[in-house]
This record gives structure tokens, sequence and C-alpha cells, in this order.
């Protein structure tokens, strides 16, 4: 009995873009099921051709919602220029897209952002890493990219002074500065070909951290990540006496969430006045003695609960797909200090997981 | 059981009720672990697999040549692709320990590190690592072809670039090798009853073109049934690519739509000038 070609039956509902019923040059493949034996493939294709695209005049909502996945070929017109995220095939002049996410445009330059991808560095942006590695010279930190970044020696504010020259003795003793664990706020200094980084601590405003807690979200390649902005470090005062609290949001999508400790400066000038009187060089001494110390300071139990809710409002903005920037959180913070204002634990309920995560993230899409 | 050849010609219906040239329900769904760079879920039928995605990401310390890792591509100035599969002891019917040095799963791991490796751009990322687990939790047929298309599905959620979807698929044959018989039909997604009685391969395709990264027949069969079964295979691979690219699709309107990701522009608004 020989084998009846059926008729085509889809395997799933085929939902079609708009942009195809439209088309009325819309080829037939689709139509034809099964195989010719001949060798002759139908080609089923769903995908539509650049030229029924063009043609058709399609509502700017649904066509902005549209993504482009692998493999897509963006446009085969010359005039543009491939940036990231495409390619273009040997001896033709298409640009393809090679990963899934949303086209943008600089001029000619078409360029694909993924929807989610590691961290690239740029020079200029702050990151927050962890030392995961020392070696003779230099730090390699872990800024959750492809590679991991390399801290030298000579781009730290060494001890006894900011411009200082290193010395072998500082070689020596590198782990008194930064040991394997160490959580640091940085600058990515500078791009290696390979897109490696080189960070530096040379600010007062850069070093290691401590007296707080440390949250993963998801890098800028989206998902609700850290968005590169003008502020990324900012001191805010806490609610229900938790005093001032300093949040460094890394570029990488590492967050520190941590007490705010007054600046040895200040501090000189406030605590103890027979310090005070000692000079600058003395100032110089005690920046360096507390800033490479990984001690805590004492942290009130407030302040830690504060600390705590702070970064369930960071998890809750990543859960919910929301961008973590200074506004969202600041925001969010206060949206849930009146979330467990009304609930019936008062201050102490921080929980922000699950529906009440959804609770904030729509009471901050309202807004 | 020998499977009743007699009754696929009578109706010609196989033995789950499919036709020739049907897929069995292929359900898939990307960004199952929030903390992963990037995974999936893929349903072939009633074959299950789970893929993870870590990278590309600094390599980790030079494990020996025994350990589980097949590389895809030399260190030269390329990310390495490093797979590992585990295969669950309660994924097939008779329960069976699969160790970890089990030469079936090394070269499915070295199978599907290479496949990848010829899509992904990988010589974008130097000095580093992309490392693809997957957990198989139920088998039934076509492992290789599922084991493929989670991993190039969770590749596509890490935001690798890749050249375009790595598809896979499973053809076969109605009658035995030792039937002989001419007449026989292909078929298309063999499940396990399928494999064990019939001559098959395993088929992975470019995306929509007819480039085949992947052929693996481990049975035998007349060569002259082999044209029509690969001709079956790379059909079904295009439907297969179709059905992972709309659930990706699927994933990053809903993404764009939640304002997770910025909206990007249209090709119209492109051309305009």
């Amino acid at each position: 009995m020989p084998i009846t070609i059926l008729a085509p039956r889809p395997s799933r509902p085929t939902r079609k873009h708009p942009q195809e019923d439209a088309s009325v040059t819309s080829d037939t493949d689709s139509e034809a099921g099964g195989v010719d034996l001949d060798g002759d493939l139908p080609m089923t294709t769903t995908r539509p051709s650049k030229r029924a695209r063009l043609n058709t005049t399609t509502t700017q909502s649904t066509a902005a919602f549209e993504i482009v996945t692998p493999g897509e070929i963006i446009t085969d017109d010359p005039q543009w220029m491939r940036g990231h995220g495409t390619y273009v095939t040997p001896s033709t002049t298409a640009i393809t897209s090679s990963v899934a996410g949303t086209m943008t445009r600089t001029n000619k330059l078409l360029s694909v952002r993924p929807l989610r991808a590691r961290y690239t560095p740029e020079v200029g942006d702050l990151v927050v890493g962890r030392i995961v590695e020392v070696q003779a010279k230099r730090w390699r930190v872990d800024v959750g990219s492809t590679q991991l970044a390399s801290l030298p020696l000579s781009a730290i504010n060494l001890p006894g002074g900011i411009l200082r020259k290193r010395t072998e003795t500082d070689e020596l003793q590198i782990r008194t500065f930064f040991a394997e664990g160490d959580l640091l706020v940085a600058e990515v200094q500078q791009l290696f070909a390979d897109g490696g980084a080189v960070l530096h601590t040379r600010s007062l405003k850069y070093g290691k951290l401590r007296n707080g807690v440390f949250v993963a979200v998801s890098g800028t390649g989206g998902g609700g990540g850290v968005v590169r902005s003008r502020r990324q470090v900012w001191t805010m005062e806490a609610a229900n006496g938790g005093g001032l609290v300093d949040v460094v949001l890394g570029v990488n999508g590492y967050v520190w969430i941590s007490k705010h400790v007054e600046t040895p400066e200040a501090g000189a000038d406030s605590s103890s006045s027979s310090k005070a009187a000692a000079g600058i060089t003395n100032m110089e001494e005690s920046v360096s003695t507390t800033m490479y110390s990984s001690q805590n300071d004492r942290i009130e139990v407030e302040a830690m609960r504060e600390i705590a809710r702070l970064r369930g409002v960071v998890t809750a903005l990543v859960e919910n797909g929301l961008r973590v920037d200074e506004d969202m959180v600041v925001r969010g913070y206060h949206e849930a200090v009146e979330m467990a204002m009304v609930s019936a634990e008062g201050p102490d309920d921080i929980y922000l997981g699950g529906e009440r995560g959804q609770q904030l993230a729509a009471a901050l899409r309202g807004a | 059981m020998p499977l009743d050849t007699s009754t696929y010609n009578l109706a010609l219906l196989r033995v789950d009720g499919r036709r020739w040239n049907e897929l069995r329900r292929v359900h898939a769904q990307i960004r199952t672990q929030a903390a992963a760079d990037g995974s999936s879920y893929l349903e072939m039928g009633h074959t299950k697999v789970m893929c993870v995605v870590t990278g590309p990401s600094e390599p980790g310390p030079r494990r020996g040549t025994g350990g589980g890792g097949a590389g895809g591509a030399g260190a030269g100035g390329a990310a390495e692709v490093v797979v590992s599969i585990v295969i669950a002891g309660f994924s097939s019917v008779d329960r069976k320990r699969h160790g970890r040095g089990d030469k079936r799963t090394l070269e499915l791991q070295s199978t599907v590190a290479n496949a990848l490796a010829a899509s992904l751009h990988i010589h974008l990322f130097p000095h580093s690592q992309v490392n693809i687990s997957l957990h198989v939790l139920s088998q039934d047929g076509s492992l290789l072809a599922a084991l493929i298309n989670a991993a190039a599905l969770a590749c596509v959620d890490a935001g690798i670039p890749m050249t375009d979807y790595v598809a896979a698929c499973t053809a076969g044959s109605t009658s035995t090798y030792a039937a002989n018989d001419e007449g026989a039909d292909p078929l298309l997604d063999l499940n396990h009853q399928e494999e064990q009685e019939l001559p098959g391969l395993t088929v992975a395709t470019l995306g929509e073109s007819d480039r085949v990264v992947v052929l693996v027949c481990e049975s035998r069969v007349q060569v002259s049934r082999l044209e029509g079964m690969l001709a079956v295979g790379v059909d079904g691979c295009k439907q297969v690519r179709e059905i992972l690219d709309r659930v990706v699709r699927e994933k990053g309107r809903r993404m764009v739509q939640e304002g997770t990701v910025e909206k990007g522009i249209g090709l119209n608004e492109m051309d305009v000038d």
C-alpha cells in the first residue's frame, strides 16, 4: 500500500504575525506539509521576508513588542553597518541577528541588545567585585563578566598617603590590603582587546566594603538589572531609626547595601578633638588603617533590619522585572516601609517575596 | 515484542498513533532557573531534559581528562564549550546507574559540545568557558535530539551570540534492516520502542538552512533508505526550529511588554529615512 501524502495539519495552532496575514506576497509554502522524497524540501518558513514587512503597514504597538532571534535576517540592504549582536554571512550583505533581543540603531549602525547577557565592562563603569585570587602584583576580581577583572597593586590607595609609589614591602603585604573573598567597589580604568578589564580604586569613594550585605542581580543585559545612571552610589535616611544607609549599585549587577560610616575626616572632628589636632599626616594614616580593615563596626539591630528591607526591595524589583536604579530603590523602600506599617508585625515585617513583592511592584508601576 | 509492521501498513498509524511525518508534542520553556545565566526545559514526547548554561566565564581549574567535560574547541583564542550530562537513575523504565565515565554519556557530551561549538560565536570570548549542564529526567527515545535542542535554547537564553539555532530530531524507517524491504517508509521522531526495533538516525541542522551539523546513525540500514530518512529528518529539524523560535519570541515579547527590556525599533521606522 503506497503512502498517501496527507493534507497538512499544523502540529500546533499557528498564531501568525499580523504582518504575514496582511502580506499578499506571503509565500504559500506553509500550506504544503510533509516531505517530497525527491530531495526537494518545502521550506515551511513563518518568518516574513523583509519585503513583505516593508510593504505592509503594521500597527506600531505590536511591532514594538517584537524581538529578533538568532538567525533572523534583519536587513539585506548594504547601507547598514553591523553592530553588536549581529553578523554578516560571508558572500552576502545580509545582516543577521546572532542573539535574541531588541534592535537598536545608532545612525547607520544596527545592533541587537540581548534579552539577557553577562556584563560587558566599559571604561568608567562603577563595579562591585569580589577578590577571587591574589597574585604577586595584582588581584583577580570577579565582576560578573566573561573574564575576571584585574586590580593591580599600583591602582589602589596605598596606606600612608594617597599618592605614594608602591614598594616591595607592599608587594609582600598584598594580602593585608585585599584577601580572597573580600568585596570592593572600584571603577573600570582600562579594557583589553579581549574584553578583560583593569580596575582602580584610587579615590576615597572606592575601596573595601564592610558593614553591609551583598546582593547579586542579573547584569545589565536585561532581565531587570542595574542600569547605567548618573548616580550609582547614594546615602539615604532609613526609616524606623535605622540611621543612614549607603547603597552602591554596581553596573555589573552586584549591589552593596551597608550602614553609613562617617568618613574619617569628619569622624576625627566630632569624636576626638585631640586626634584632630595631630595634623594632616595623622589623618591620612587613619584613613589608610580603616580603609583596609575587615572588621565590621557596631551595627544596631534597627540598622540591620532596614538594610535587610532594602535588600528585599532590590530582590523584589528584580523578581518582578523592574529596573534597579536610585529612583526605584528609594521609592520601593518607602513603599515597603508603608507596607510594613500596615501589617500585623509592624516595622519588623521585612518579608518582600512572593505576593508582597508583587504588591510592591504593582505599587511602583502604578505610581 | 517486535513492532507490528502489519498494523502500520493497514492504518498507516504508528504504535503511539502518529502518522509517519508527525512530531511528538514538543513543549519548551526558557529561563526556568533565575540564578543561572541561561536555562531551559524541554519535553519531546516523554523525553524530558533540563539545561543550565553558565558563562561565558573564567575557566575553573583544569580538570583531568577523565572528567565529564568535552571540549568543543581548542583554547586558542576562543571560548571552550564544556558539556556535562547527568542521566537520572529513574529516567528510563529499568532503573540504571549511569556512572560519570559512562562511554555513552561521554559520547553524547562530545556530540552536543561539537554541535554547539559550531554554531556559537565563541571566538568573541577568548580565555573563557561556556558550561552546559544537562539533566535527563525522563527518556523515551530521541535523547540526543532533545539534549541538543535544550542546550540550544539555554544558550539563546544566556545571550551567547550564535549563527542560528541548532535544531535536532530523529528519523527512522518502518521496517527492520533484516526485512530488507525496499518500499519501507521513513518515520519522523522515533520514540523509545521504535528506536529499539527500527533503524534510525539523529540529525541536527543549523537553523533554516539545510546544513547538517550532527548526523548520528547507530543502526544498520540499507543505503537506499538513507536518503529518505535524512530528508524527513531535515524537515523535522525545521519544524523543531520553528517551535524553539516561537518559545523564545513569546518570552521576549512578554519581557518587552512588561517593560523589563526596552523596546526595540521596528524595521518600518528604520526604513523611513
